[in-house]
């Protein structure tokens, strides 16, 4: 019934919007007014927020006279965090963020729609991805005026003043955006058509199954992973009970330039030291060990050598730290009990930090080797013995047959095991480092990690929620810019190889 | 057609959105002047229903309350009969939840982040004071004549005096007067087989560890390890024994490296700058050479019973005259041939005062829903007898009886006395008369006496001041972080050249903002021995 | 076909044998002296330390641990319950999730693969998770907090939708489609059945991931009624509490107790169902891994 309209299309504003104009459909450069003004009231020299009562407010937020020097009569986007610091009210501060956060992805947005649209660049679906961009910088350009139109009574009231006044260019964005996002969606819809191309609300009705399979997995992520990183805010405050977390002073920067004074330099290499040589090493020993697993013709000793490699894996970390510690103290460890009956000089290694290093690596590896390797031994036994036999038939011999058959075969699966484990570069492995060193200060220069320094600042101080929150976001932020550009360079060499 | 008016109707949302924005500004603005009013704090605003004579019991509450340490086995069976009492007295139940002693301090903090708890327990060692001034635990002062009459009418004004921050009253105490005072428990048997000095001094202690291990080489002699103390005070258990040359490193002295000695509170300095600091970390070197503990301490945990289970033969770290009570008595029963005896450092410094109330308190916590109930709760506890006798020694006939003259004798190992870790429940006029008592009354006489030859005699200058390090939260944080990293190795005597060792540490310690701290807590507690007039 | 094998390949072969074994030496070493050490007598490890072979050999530790058993059995309850309901309701939600994405008529799938990988490189931290659980959905206590939080992880998925993928034609799916079968039908009759091997070896991971946990037993257990059998044991290890109810249980005075060999034939108990598990679901193990990329 729909299709019957759209294929006559009635005079009236869709056809104004339907019209070509320089090779454009008028809807689209709706969008581009909209995208430009919006992005040139975002320059800093724009203010959106203007104090209107300063001496009202001054009393409010009870700042001293030093500070009033420092506050200004007027706001851009970008310094409004500055302002909020005073209020010492939390949550202006998280209100600031989201309004931050919000103002550059709608920047973003509009400048990729903006270069889009005049790079010409024809892809397979017509306009379609171009009409994808216009909506997404327009629904963020509404989120932002409306964000900010809420923003001044919320302000207002958590302040208790009225002097906080919003400028008037906030609607003019508003009014634009909704009004762009209008007639993209009108020009969107008859292209559509043409390449039979369906929206969201038609894929979920056509495969509401598949959707509902996915709402179990949906409610796990949602609750274990998705809301709690709401919880990174915590990272920009100085936590107190009174306040709570979400009403505690917003302090900015303060953790962050804190722990990058103490121990940012420290924890990173650290972490990615530990993780890089973890990985590295890891997998080529898993490989060489799958290859040889493979090689080796009896079939019970194949068996037998994979069930013992893999036994470690089954260890608990909690097992794993009376192992360690039975192996390597002073007085009775199995280590200097054999030392000292074999006449030489007991090991310090509980007070000596560059053995753990090397201790930890061993320990990983000696827990990980097996299952790694089983993971490589899977593809190898997938690989068809034609292969193989056409090798032997050339005279290959077996170093060669594994040079040029089975080191290829598994590259996919060493770069994909790869990248996954780069993801978790700046974390993971908590417990083996938190049971194998423990408490113990001498250690924590050459084996703290950012898990164990999170988990230790919050937990033994209570009051630190802020500054270990803090490192936790430093620290995600830092893995996720590195499998980005990781996973960038990927894709530049090999598109099959990349994650996404 | 169908499309304009979709158009139209997007439009009208929008007037419609901006004309709400406005709409809601306006109704902020005839708000606002309820707003200027200061804002009333979380907990203000639950006492702000209206006072009544009897407080409304008619719904049944679930409380919680967490306790230190781990559940004794008989923790349902007396929890179900304390139950039974406070549905009939309160309408509400209790159900004890315990930290265990196993990562206590992190299980604590985060206790307190989640803020599951109704009641919990509290004291100076976990940083009470701190806490309160964060916000952590409820007001008091109102809620006691409402909810809690047996408090408000017999509890010493002094005592309560003695848990208010900034003011505020945070924990109710408990009532048993004493001495909680640091010191030394060792094997007085070990001691006279061996002929060796009472551990009295440094020099005394080193020759009775050195005497036992020359005798007795399989003996252990001191169980130290990292310390928990959140105090920012000692970083290693084994620094303890400093107690007998300085006065101040008890637990009751001063954080960030600082001292001041009793007898002139006001006038601080800085230890861990001074030369003093770095020979008693050559005396600490000294001693771990000679094998006064492991060389793996720094990586042990924390063996509560080495001393009653005899693997070592002293304590020197977190002892009081009721701990070591509990190991006397351990070894009447198991081991009838070994003695235990105290030294307090104070014995050796002439300084001693008696605990503070908040040695051991309970609080309410600010996030909890039935704080009136709470309250109400913890006043049956602690001085309705019935109830209070219920917890402190369980089930009468079944865990302990009282004998023919009048003391408390235990009956069964699944609860023992205070088995459930409510030292903060302690009644001074309940509280049962022990065989054990004579020794511990002889023990607080002769403090009682040290304590009055003092300047301030018979008060604990240190208990009654409050940190509040909101402002420095960060450096403090850092501070006890490089503590653990790097004077932990030196208290332990763990370094290769303590020279070298202290110029890290100090300026590590410098790097993490130790100075922010030092002056920022020095104004403090000037202006807290000002107020309180100890110069 | 037989091709006579040169000298280089048989010194390599042998090469292969000798490192191979001693690989399996060094991992299985530390199990022998935690075995040799549990039944080694109590003062001898003390002051001698532990050897490869038990010096004065006892079996006093494991007679201790099973004269009083019951709080290593609640343990060892709870352990079986966490593992189960966890291993059975991960594995359900893994394979659902993993069918979804791997459909090819499905057009968000690879928008879903990135919101599921995204939760591995990007979180908010110990502390916004913390609490998600124990203030927001107060849950702090509950045995929920405990089996919930490790249900599924990314990279589970992706292994179980390469191998949907590898088993389960493309074609088979869209042919039975023809014949009019939903999707439940498509993954109860057609995937399921063919999933053994990658429920085995997706479900081993998850099951040894339960069964050697102990951090949220820490995080959120309120009462040892409640504690994972791993954090049992690190109690056990840490505060000795746990050996002097033991103590009690047994009426052994707590100084005769033979605390370090008890440690260790602790951890042989607590391991040892685990390493006894593994060898029957081994041979569907080694073909139920394969790996693909995050993308459909």
């Amino acid at each position: 019934m729909k299709s019957k309209e759209n294929r006559k299309p009635e005079p009236g504003l869709s056809a104004i919007f339907e019209k070509e104009y320089h090779g454009k459909k008028l809807g689209l450069l709706a969008g581009i007014v909209a995208s430009v003004i919006t992005l040139l009231l975002s320059i800093p020299f724009v203010k959106w927020i203007y104090i209107i009562n300063p001496d009202s407010l001054f009393q409010s937020i009870g700042v001293k006279e030093d500070v009033i020097g420092k506050l200004m009569s007027s706001y851009n986007l970008y310094d409004m965090l500055s302002f909020v610091k005073y209020t010492k009210q939390g949550n202006i501060g998280l209100f600031t963020m989201i309004l931050l956060i919000l103002a550059v992805a709608s920047v973003y947005f509009n400048i990729i729609f903006v270069i889009r649209v005049f790079m010409k660049k024809k892809e397979s679906k017509g306009n379609l991805h171009l009409y994808f961009t216009a909506k997404s910088a327009m629904i963020f350009n509404i989120a932002l005026s409306v964000v900010a139109i809420v923003y001044m009574p919320f302000a207002n009231k958590k302040i208790g003043t009225d002097a906080i006044f919003i400028s008037p260019i906030v609607y003019v964005v508003l009014i634009l955006s909704i009004i762009a996002y209008a007639a993209v969606k009108i020009v969107e819809k008859t292209e559509r058509e043409i390449y039979k191309e369906h929206g969201f609300l038609y894929e979920l009705r056509k495969n509401w199954v598949l959707f509902a399979m996915l709402v179990p997995a949906a409610v796990y992520l949602l609750i274990n992973n998705y809301l709690p990183m709401i919880g990174v805010y915590y990272a920009f405050t100085s936590f107190n009970f009174r306040d709570g977390l979400w009403g505690s002073p917003y302090v900015g920067m303060k953790n962050f330039e804190y722990l990058l004074k103490a121990d940012l330099f420290k924890l990173t290499k650290n972490t990615v030291l530990y993780n890089f040589v973890f990985i590295a090493l890891g997998n080529i020993l898993q490989i060489v060990f799958a290859i040889f697993v493979s090689q080796a013709g009896v079939k019970w000793f194949k068996k037998t050598s994979q069930t013992l490699m893999f036994m470690p894996y089954f260890v608990s970390f909690v097992i794993l730290k009376v192992l360690v510690y039975n192996l390597f103290e002073y007085d009775s460890g199995v280590v200097n009990t054999m030392v000292a009956a074999m006449g030489g000089q007991k090991i310090d290694f509980y007070n000596t930090p560059h053995y753990w290093p090397i201790l930890i690596t061993v320990f990983y590896i000696w827990k990980n080797i097996g299952y790694g390797m089983v993971v490589y031994l899977a593809t190898i036994v997938g690989i068809s013995d034609e292969y193989y036999d056409a090798a032997k038939v050339d005279g290959a011999s077996l170093v060669q047959q594994i040079r040029y058959i089975t080191l290829p075969l598994i590259k996919p699966t060493f770069i994909i095991l790869f990248l996954f484990s780069l993801g978790s570069i700046m974390k993971g492995q908590f417990e083996l480092f938190y049971q194998m060193v423990g408490t113990n200060g001498v250690l924590y220069n050459a084996t703290d990690i950012f898990d164990t320094y999170v988990y230790r600042i919050t937990t033994t101080q209570p009051l630190s929620i802020g500054i270990g929150t803090a490192a936790g976001l430093y620290q995600s932020l830092f893995g996720f810019v590195l499998i980005m550009v990781t996973n960038f360079i990927v894709k530049r060499k090999n598109s099959d190889y990349a994650l996404f | 057609m169908k499309k304009i008016k979709k158009l139209f109707s997007l439009l009208l949302i929008a007037s419609l959105v901006i004309s709400l924005a406005a709409c809601g500004k306006k109704d902020n603005t005839s708000g606002n002047k309820n707003e200027n009013t200061p804002t009333p704090t979380k907990t203000a605003e639950t006492t702000d229903t209206p006072a009544e004579a009897t407080p409304d019991i008619s719904k049944k509450v679930d409380l919680v309350f967490y306790v230190m340490g781990d559940a004794p086995k008989d923790e349902q069976v007396v929890e179900d009969a304390l139950n039974k009492l406070l549905l009939e007295k309160a309408n509400a139940t209790v159900d004890f939840q315990f930290s265990t002693w196993t990562d206590w301090t992190q299980k604590y903090n985060l206790e307190l982040t989640s803020g599951a708890a109704d009641l919990i327990y509290t004291a100076n060692w976990i940083n009470y004071a701190t806490l309160a001034n964060s916000g952590a635990f409820a007001e008091l002062d109102d809620l006691i004549a409402k909810d809690a009459p047996n408090i408000a009418k017999s509890m010493d004004t002094s005592l309560l005096d003695q848990c208010k921050v900034g003011g505020k009253l945070y924990a109710i105490p408990n009532t048993w007067p004493e001495y909680t005072v640091s010191g030394v428990s060792y094997r007085e048997d070990l001691r006279a087989k061996y002929d060796l000095p009472v551990p009295n001094s440094v020099e005394n202690l080193e020759a009775y560890l050195l005497g036992i291990k020359k005798n007795d080489p399989k003996q252990g002699l001191l169980s130290v390890t990292t310390g928990e103390s959140s105090g920012l005070q000692v970083a290693f258990d084994a620094a303890n024994i400093l107690n007998y040359k300085y006065p101040w490193v008890t637990p009751n002295g001063l954080p960030y490296g600082l001292a001041a000695n009793y007898d002139t509170p006001s006038t601080v300095y800085d230890y861990w700058n001074s030369d003093d600091f770095v020979n008693d970390m050559k005396l600490m070197k000294k001693f771990a050479d000679e094998g006064l503990w492991s060389r793996s301490a720094l990586s042990d945990t924390n063996d509560a019973d080495a001393y009653k289970n005899g693997t070592c033969a002293a304590v020197v770290a977190g002892q009081n005259p009721n701990k070591d009570i509990a190991a006397i008595t351990e070894y009447e029963k198991n081991h009838p041939d070994w003695k235990s005896a105290y030294i307090a450092y104070g014995e050796t410094t002439g300084v001693i005062f008696p605990a503070h109330a908040t040695q051991n308190a309970t609080s309410i916590l600010a996030s909890s829903k039935n704080q009136d109930r709470a309250l109400m709760v913890l006043d049956l506890l602690l001085y309705d007898k019935e109830v209070n006798d219920l917890v402190e020694y369980g089930i009468l006939g079944t865990h302990y009886e009282v004998d023919a003259n009048g003391n408390y004798k235990n009956l069964s190992e699944d609860y023992k006395y205070e088995n459930m870790n409510t030292w903060d429940l302690r009644n001074g006029d309940f509280k049962l008369p022990q065989e054990s008592d004579a020794i511990l009354n002889q023990m607080f006489t002769k403090y009682g006496e040290l304590a009055a030859k003092t300047k301030f005699p018979n008060v604990n200058i240190f208990g009654g001041f409050a940190e509040d390090y909101t402002a420095y939260e960060v450096e403090r944080s850092a501070v006890s972080d490089v503590m653990r990293q790097y004077l932990a190795p030196l208290q332990a005597g763990l370094v290769a050249d303590v020279d070298k060792a202290v110029a890290e540490f100090r300026n590590k310690v410098k790097d993490a903002g130790i100075e922010t701290c030092q002056e920022q807590f020095k104004t403090q507690w000037a202006a807290y021995c000002d107020e309180h007039g100890y110069k | 076909m037989k091709i006579k094998q040169s000298g280089s390949t048989i010194v390599f072969k042998v090469i292969i044998y000798i490192l191979l074994t001693f690989m399996a030496a060094v991992c299985v070493f530390p199990f022998i002296i935690i075995i040799s050490g549990s039944f080694t007598d109590n003062y001898t490890i003390i002051t001698e330390g532990y050897g490869l072979l038990p010096k004065n050999f006892t079996i006093s530790a494991y007679k201790t641990i099973f004269k009083a058993p019951q709080d290593i059995l609640q343990a060892y309850k709870m352990n079986f319950y966490y593992t189960i309901v966890g291993t059975g309701i991960g594995l359900f939600i893994i394979t659902m999730t993993a069918y979804v994405i791997s459909r090819p008529e499905f057009k968000y799938r690879n928008n879903i693969s990135f919101i599921i990988y995204f939760t591995s490189i990007f979180g908010g931290g110990m502390i916004p998770w913390y609490l998600m659980y124990a203030s927001v959905l107060g849950l702090k206590g509950s045995t929920f907090a405990i089996w919930f939080p490790a249900l599924m992880s990314p990279f589970l998925v992706i292994l179980m939708r390469t191998f949907i993928k590898e088993s389960v034609p493309d074609a088979i799916a869209e042919s039975a489609k023809i014949d009019g079968a939903g999707h439940v039908t498509i993954f109860l009759k057609i995937v399921m059945p063919v999933l053994g091997p990658g429920l085995a070896t997706i479900g081993l991971f998850l099951a040894i991931g339960y069964w050697n946990d102990w951090y949220r037993s820490s995080m959120f257990s309120t009462s040892s009624k409640t504690w994972e059998l791993q954090f049992y044991l690190y109690d056990l290890l840490n505060a000795t509490q746990a050996l002097r109810q033991m103590a009690q249980n047994t009426s052994v005075s707590t100084a005769d107790l033979p605390t370090e060999s008890i440690k260790l034939a602790m951890a042989v108990v607590a391991t040892g169902p685990v390493l006894l598990f593994y060898p029957f679901v081994q041979k569907y193990f080694v073909s139920g891994i394969t790996v693909g990329a995050v993308k459909g």
